[in-house]
């Protein structure tokens, strides 16, 4: 009767549950996540790639602005990305000969400012901020959806 | 090679005896499909026959635009849901069409299911379909006056990678 | 949205066998908005509480995917040919690299075809979670439903995250082949969410597939009969509700389907319940087709190179998706650009159902037939 429906739903109330708080709790996100790219300058030759083929055409390159030589870049053209436009396939990182470029955790990219998208070759190059301290470990209990989030210090061994 | 069973070829040399000098080319690619090519003038024809032997519905109807050859082609995919022996089959026909006056007859009276199909290559392409019950644009705005968005004229050349 | 003033009434139903103008009908406009799943507007005719007539107006949502398409590589094509359909992405994806397979001339090695099938039936699932909530939840007035499947799809989101690095936009399956390999820990975790998963589907089954409100609902409501449904040239789970039993994994097996065993669920009556119960049970048999492919996957490299050049030539694939039998045809001229891209999807296809079904039911049976059609709008007009 309807009476066994209703008490499929209420009897939630009783279980136990779990709210990670963002932002304050962040979760770890697994390796290979596809954020903003990473740009190691001693290894980009500037071969173009990567702007080849973008499927949104957001690479363009531009020289550095400091004067420091890279011996495997000889015309000194560096890729500058335009994230207004990018749809982060990440073709670009795969597609890439040296292995110049790489996935990141960083997803919070948001700007008040439009131009400020314009990310140059320096600002691709610092390491990736987004560290979390959460990570979700699931073990299939039906109270709480079945995963929880847990410390990443406390079970050190996945 | 392809090799070509005896069920898709049972269908080609049916259609060419039937229609002898309306059916201008076939051609067998592989084990699910069977590409036919013929005269738009019997078209009715070699569709009504075609849906007696089993093939019901439509599964799409699409234009191709060649400037250069100046013609358009419009492809029509057939299938069968009622004939188990039929139903992994896709059947294509093809008729080509002269670019400044594609006119074809329509195929909903025929195949009900090619109702939104023929509506979409009409505001696509521009090709008419007489006999249709109600022919008119489908995706595109109201107010479009300009040219069917799909043919080679209109280019986009901001949209092209590098 | 006509422009001529003059018209006193909408353009004439299409599927329907005669207009009369009925000075007792109004024309009520249906939208345009955004039913949680893409924009779309039914003109619908109203002579008290029945529907007479509708006109869909579609094309809200209308892109010019298939013009696009012509203007971008044939690797670049894919983050672009996904997005009709996000919550199906893979499927969208699969069915464009099959024709370009076939024109450059690509076997796919046996584990890449294996991983694309295990991440194809996720997407099964969490499409299906994504109609179970909204189109069969929300729009019957079922919220709870919707809680409880979005967060289930939620832990599905979160595999797919381990496994290609993003949780909706895949861009999974390039030419060639799947981009990555099975990470460490995902097996583990995909077995444990998939014991988990069927003790949430008889819950799903206790507080809605057999809910007496759902059941007087949609028990008789918007019946498509079996020879409707082959006139019309209905595609997928609606077709399966009608009593065809036609589904592409069975006709043109692709992928790793001919080595795995599974049921194609079938219903006899054709009315929205039997629409339901035909995704219901179609979850639980992703459930059994990835379980068998985690235990048979072989070794072996994913992927092969593939050319960057599309031969001349012209060649179709399809798959079967969420929503039906999906078809691409591709036509190269030997250049890296396709010359033609034709998309033949499921949505766009069982669009004739709406004006067909919706004529003399009442206005609050709209939503029930809508929902269980599984219309998703942007698909339709890509």
């Amino acid at each position: 009767m309807i009476f066994g429906e209703a008490y499929e739903g209420i009897k939630h109330i009783f279980k136990r549950t779990f709210t990670l708080k963002y932002p304050y709790q962040r979760v770890q996100l697994p390796k290979g996540f596809r954020g903003r790219h990473i740009l190691y300058l001693d290894k980009c030759t500037g071969c173009g790639i990567c702007a080849w083929i973008c499927p949104e055409r957001c690479i363009t390159f531009v020289p550095l602005q400091d004067k420091k030589e890279h011996p495997q870049n000889p015309e000194n053209r560096f890729p500058q990305y335009w994230y207004a436009r990018c749809c982060f396939c990440h073709f670009c990182t795969d597609y890439c000969p040296t292995g110049a470029l790489d996935y990141s955790p960083d997803y919070e990219l948001a700007e008040y400012d439009r131009d400020l998208l314009l990310w140059s070759p320096e600002r691709l190059a610092r390491l990736p901020t987004n560290v979390g301290e959460y990570r979700s470990v699931f073990h299939g209990e039906k109270g709480n959806m079945g995963v929880t989030y847990e410390r990443v210090s406390e079970h050190p061994t996945n | 090679m392809i090799q070509t069973s005896p069920r898709e070829q049972t269908i080609v040399d049916t259609l060419k005896s039937r229609f002898p000098d309306a059916i201008k080319e076939t051609r067998v690619e592989g084990k699910h499909r069977v590409l036919i090519e013929f005269e738009k003038e019997r078209f009715i024809e070699i569709a009504k026959f075609l849906r007696d032997e089993g093939f019901d519905h439509v599964k799409g109807i699409t234009g191709v635009d060649f400037p250069t050859k100046k013609i358009i082609e419009v492809l029509y995919y057939v299938g069968s849901y009622s004939k188990t022996d039929l139903e992994d089959l896709l059947l294509m026909l093809k008729t080509s069409l002269p670019r400044d006056k594609p006119i074809i007859a329509s195929a909903t009276p025929v195949w009900e299911s090619a109702h939104f199909h023929e509506r979409e290559t009409f505001e696509m392409f521009g090709v008419k379909f007489e006999g249709h019950p109600d022919l008119r644009k489908l995706l595109t705005l109201d107010n479009w006056e300009g040219p069917p968005p799909m043919l080679k004229d209109i280019k986009f050349p901001e949209m092209s990678q590098r | 949205m006509t422009n001529n003033p003059n018209q006193q009434t909408p353009p004439p139903s299409p599927v329907t066998i005669s207009q009369t103008k009925d000075p007792s009908t109004l024309d009520v406009s249906v939208g345009p908005q955004h039913p949680g799943s893409g924009h779309v507007r039914l003109l619908i005719r109203v002579d008290g509480d029945y529907i007479v007539n509708i006109d869909p107006d579609i094309g809200y949502v209308h892109r010019g995917c298939e013009k696009i398409a012509e203007y971008r590589t044939a690797v670049s094509n894919i983050p672009h040919l996904e997005r009709p359909c996000i919550i199906d992405a893979i499927h969208l994806n699969w069915a464009y690299v099959k024709p370009i397979e076939e024109l450059q001339k690509i076997v796919v090695p046996p584990r890449g075809e294996y991983i694309s099938t295990i991440m194809a039936e996720m997407n099964r699932i969490m499409s299906h979670l994504y109609w179970l909530a909204i189109n069969a939840g929300v729009f019957s007035g079922h919220t709870t439903i919707f809680m409880y499947a979005f967060g289930d799809r939620d832990l599905f989101i979160e595999l797919a995250e381990m496994l290609t690095g993003a949780r909706l936009t895949y861009s999974f399956i390039p030419p060639g082949g799947p981009r990555r390999d099975l990470p460490t820990g995902f097996v583990e975790r995909l077995t444990k969410l998939l014991d988990y998963f069927e003790g949430r589907l008889v819950e799903y089954d206790r507080i809605f597939f057999s809910n007496p409100l759902i059941i007087a609902r949609a028990k008789g409501i918007g019946v498509l009969k079996r020879e409707e449904a082959i006139k019309l040239g209905i595609v997928g789970p609606n077709l399966r509700a009608s009593g065809v039993k036609y589904d592409v994994r069975r006709v043109e097996p692709y992928g790793a389907y001919k080595d795995l065993e599974f049921n194609i669920p079938t219903f006899q009556e054709g009315d929205s319940y039997a629409r339901f119960l035909v995704r219901f049970h179609e979850m639980k048999e992703s459930i059994k087709i990835i379980r068998q492919a985690l235990e048979k996957i072989p070794k072996g490299p994913i992927a092969r190179k593939a050319p960057l050049i599309i031969p001349e030539g012209e060649a179709t694939g399809r798959v079967e998706s969420s929503r039906g039998e999906l078809t691409y045809m591709v036509m190269g001229d030997n250049s890296d650009k396709p010359y033609r891209v034709k998309i033949m999807n499921g949505s766009f296809r069982s669009l004739i159902a709406l004006p067909y079904l919706l004529r003399n039911v009442h206005i609050a049976d709209m939503p029930i037939i809508y929902g269980s059609l599984d219309y998703w709008p942007v698909e339709a007009d890509r």
